[in-house]
């Protein structure tokens, strides 16, 4: 069955003063309908401006979308018109941003921001709304919602905004949701209840998922399969599990090393990841990352980031392990 | 909110009342009396009249009677225009004053707001260079500047318009296109900065991942953030019109208020200028408050005290 | 082989970096220039001019520019261009000194609100209030009219008007900057408030207090020459564009270029002090710093 979404080869460059920065140097991923996948990767590495990519959300003066497909139920959106972007986004593909706190409009009441979404994708009458509004908020889990809604913003905190996105984003049962770092900017007990939320609501409405996410726990816990991206590009895809298990990057072994685990003595060392990103206006030849890794060879150098299969369906675009060598094991 | 409102109001009336001590204190200062002609009146006369009006008691007698005539509404005798009392010369001035004010002040928002809201949404085209530049020159030019070029255009050299006077569109117009342009370019560059901002937020993303239509995104999103600033700067911009509209009926020869202060300066007319005084400084804080009012109605953040 | 982003920038003060941004900023240069030309016409006029602004010649009456007077002549036969620069002297005097007046007042009365903070805060502020309830232009005619027409006079009657916005400015400056940990530390140090209000917080605040006075100055050059123009100015026969301005409104139908003069010589000038102030605002602007 053909994946909902499918991006191919995407490339998005912003042109600076100082030069291009290729902030998305071709990549792939797919997601299929009712799964849930996570982008995964440092600050920096252009997993948002890949989603935002797709949504063709870009600020438009100084960033262009040079290269690449996003078919969308066999759609190309990148060709598509004005018009039927504007269908698409909120209708069949949704997004939530990862700052609560700028991410509404402070003048507007809640409800009305709610509304709004039904007005134009549902052909809703405003009065008509309203039973529907307070319906959304109770899924989310906002209290006296009938009241609620008439708030402001500012009268929410940030786990109840982002509670609020949530509920925008499902108005219309979209196909697919995009969360950017949806917990990011919350607490981490607020951060449990907004992912469970999510989980059970696409799990409902067997909607797709893609969590962008810089946590490991997190995808660990919510995605089906992973996508690790490292300096605009994807570095190595796969099934959760098995990424987890058998990192057949030394890019996701290092991520894994640097995080403390349960499973392990408590006074085992976390080793992280030596040095910084590349700088983006001077990506190193080759690999990106190879720079900052341990086990380079010559040969790294002259890598076009090519995948092999490292285990069934689980890829990986290091030269090491397109030689069967992996040395970063350790389980 | 009521609460808020009732407190302004109430704190109107201690301002003013300091306001009123000040401006009589400092006419007692002012060299030379209310009877001052070119012909030296006899000592005698001026005593008398001076005890007519009471203006031989001694000061707080006097400040205290002034203020208990003005609650009453009656701001005293004229000492240029002994025949009309003070509130009287007032309110004839009063409607020219007022319709010059609000003329210039809806001049400079129609001109002003569009003119910044069209320059930042072209932003770096021609419309927002020109837009610019004529609001950074006009911001600069004061009133009466900008009225004496439109009078010799205009009257001088293509006897167009009037020079001045009161009567009809002919008239109003230069004066209120003059008093106008500097609050015009100011909010303009207002608008077009605080747009800027707004389009760059965050929750204007949200609107456009939810498939909005840029139009709807500007006025029903966009729009009300951007005026917060500009609803700022309204009431001093307006307590500016106020004070700019003296100048202009003088140079316009308009029968306002403004005029008169003058001539009761120079007349040392106690009661006139007493009177113009608090008049403007009642309607700046009036003005003051409904703008603070309109700005909590604009800003819901800021509507709980 | 290790590429490390290199992020580090060569280091620059405040003031070092704002006469950086300053300089670039041709419109400001512009403005500076322009202030230059007036200034320096202004002082050398005497020795350059072979009128003098009281010079008065009958047979020469009205008559437009020409070689001899390249801006024409008034109604008394002086010689315009001559009057417009003894003018020039007025308006740039008043605007600049008048804010020697603005910040003796100001900035004390501003600082020590702020640093002394409650009851007498309170009351300083309303008092502030009430002088922003006048319409300044207003107060500074009545006080004209108590002081008199010298030029020092004007520098006072405008100085003693204006001096509230600077003193809201500077209260506001200390205010924030009295929380920040600098000023704990002094204070743990056993520093007295006089001598942090005077070293630490006063030079911390300069930057919006200097542009602030920038714009002041063509506000009190407006205040002087609409004073003038009504006749409640500087005493005549000293030229100041004011009344230059209102001697030309008389023959207005004969000779419009008497008023246009001056007219555009306000202009210009309040013009140039704006976008001086515009550049030194953004020059000093610490979010620009980079």
């Amino acid at each position: 069955m053909a994946p909902l979404l499918k991006v191919d080869d995407l490339a998005t460059y912003f042109y600076t003063q100082g030069g291009v920065v290729k902030a998305v140097d071709g990549i792939s991923y797919e997601v299929a309908r009712g799964e849930t996948i996570a982008l995964m990767g440092e600050s920096g590495c252009g997993k948002t401006i890949s989603a935002l990519s797709i949504l063709r959300l870009l600020p438009a003066s100084q960033v262009k979308i040079v290269a690449g497909q996003v078919l969308f139920d066999g759609v190309d959106l990148l060709k598509a018109s004005k018009k039927e972007m504007r269908k698409v986004r909120g209708g069949n593909i949704s997004m939530i941003f990862q700052e609560p706190m700028t991410s509404l409009n402070p003048v507007l009441t809640i409800g009305r921001q709610i509304s709004e979404v039904l007005e134009l994708h549902q052909n809703m009458k405003r009065r008509e709304t309203v039973q529907e509004v307070i319906r959304l908020l109770n899924l989310v889990g906002i209290p006296q919602a009938e009241r609620r809604m008439r708030d402001y913003p500012h009268h929410f905190s940030g786990g109840m905004r982002q509670r609020v996105m949530i509920a925008i984003a499902i108005s219309c049962r979209p196909k697919l949701i995009i969360a950017d770092e949806p917990t990011t900017a919350v607490d981490v007990t607020i951060q449990a209840q907004l992912l469970e939320l999510l989980r059970g609501i696409t799990r409902e409405l067997n909607t797709s998922l893609i969590l962008i996410t810089h946590n490991l726990g997190i995808v660990a816990r919510y995605a089906q399969r992973i996508y690790v991206m490292y300096a605009g590009r994807i570095v190595e895809h796969g099934p959760a599990q098995d990424v987890y298990r058998y990192p057949g990057h030394p890019y996701t072994a290092g991520l894994l090393a640097s995080v403390p685990r349960l499973d392990e003595p408590r006074k085992t060392r976390l080793t992280p990841v030596e040095g910084q990103p590349p700088d983006p206006l001077y990506p190193p030849p080759g690999c990106p990352f190879q720079p900052r890794c341990t086990y380079g060879v010559p040969q790294c150098q002259r890598s076009k980031g090519d995948f092999v299969e490292v285990t069934s369906g689980h890829y990986s675009s290091c030269c090491l392990a397109q030689n069967g060598v992996t040395p970063w094991e350790k389980t | 909110m009521l609460k808020y409102i009732i407190k302004r109001i109430l704190w109107i009336i201690p301002v003013l009342l300091a306001v009123a001590f000040i401006t009589f204190s400092l006419m007692h200062l002012v060299p030379g009396g209310p009877w001052d002609r070119d012909k030296q009146l006899a000592p005698q006369v001026v005593e008398n009249l001076n005890h007519k009006y009471g203006l031989d008691k001694p000061f707080v007698v006097q400040f205290k009677d002034f203020l208990w005539n003005t609650v009453h509404g009656n701001l005293g005798v004229s000492y240029s225009y002994q025949d009309r009392g003070v509130t009287n010369i007032l309110l004839e001035g009063l409607p020219k004053t007022a319709t010059l004010g609000i003329i210039a002040f809806i001049l400079a928002i129609l001109i002003g707001i569009p003119l910044g809201m069209v320059a930042a949404l072209k932003q770096n085209s021609a419309v927002d260079y020109a837009s610019v530049l004529f609001s950074t020159i006009f911001a600069s030019i004061p009133g009466f500047v900008l009225g004496i070029l439109l009078m010799i255009v205009f009257s001088v050299e293509l006897h167009w318009l009037p020079t001045g006077g009161w009567g009809g569109i002919k008239q109003i117009i230069m004066p209120a296109f003059a008093l106008a342009a500097m609050s015009a370019a100011y909010i303009a560059r207002i608008t077009r900065a605080s747009m800027l901002e707004v389009m760059h937020q965050d929750y204007i993303r949200t609107a456009r991942a939810k498939g909005l239509s840029e139009r709807v995104i500007l006025f029903r999103h966009a729009l009300r953030n951007a005026l917060i600033p500009v609803t700022t700067v309204a009431g001093p911009e307006l307590a500016f019109l106020v004070s700019g509209s003296f100048i202009i009926e003088n140079l316009f020869s308009i029968p306002g208020i403004g005029r008169l202060f003058v001539q009761g300066i120079f007349a040392r007319d106690y009661g006139l200028v007493m009177g113009a005084i608090l008049f403007y400084a009642l309607a700046v804080a009036l003005v003051n408050l409904i703008v603070d009012t309109l700005y909590a109605v604009v800003d819901p953040r800021i509507r709980y005290e | 082989m290790a590429v490390v982003a290199s992020t580090s920038q060569p280091h620059h003060t405040l003031w070092g970096d704002a006469f950086i941004r300053l300089r670039r900023n041709r419109l400001a240069i512009a403005g500076g220039i322009v202030i230059l030309l007036i200034g320096l016409g202004a002082i050398f006029v005497p020795l350059i001019s072979p009128y003098g602004y009281a010079k008065q010649d009958l047979d020469a009456i009205l008559q437009g520019p020409s070689w001899g007077h390249p801006l024409g002549t008034d109604a008394l036969g002086r010689d315009v261009l001559t009057r417009l620069f003894y003018g020039a002297r007025i308006s740039l005097a008043v605007g600049l000194f008048a804010q020697a007046i603005v910040l003796a007042i100001g900035l004390p009365v501003g600082a020590f609100s702020a640093w002394v903070g409650g009851r007498v805060d309170n009351i300083i502020m309303r008092l502030v209030d009430v002088m922003y309830a006048f319409p300044d232009i207003l107060l500074i005619i009545l006080l004209r009219a108590i002081l008199g027409g010298t030029i020092y006079m004007m520098f006072l009657a405008i100085g003693l008007v204006a001096w509230v916005n600077v003193a809201r400015l500077s209260r506001g400056q200390i205010l924030s900057l009295k929380q920040q940990d600098f000023v704990t530390a002094a204070r743990a140090m056993g520093a007295s408030g006089r001598y942090i209000t005077l070293r630490h917080l006063l030079p911390n605040s300069l930057g919006p207090i200097i542009v602030a006075v920038t714009f002041n100055v063509p506000r009190a050059i407006f205040a002087e020459a609409a004073l003038s123009y009504i006749g409640i100015g500087i005493n005549p026969p000293t030229p100041s564009w004011g009344n230059m301005i209102r001697d030309g409104y008389d023959v207005i139908f004969a000779a419009p270029y008497l008023m246009i003069f001056p007219a555009i010589a306000i202009g210009i000038l309040m013009l140039a002090f704006t976008f001086l102030g515009d550049g030194l605002r953004d020059a000093l602007d610490p979010r620009l710093r980079r």
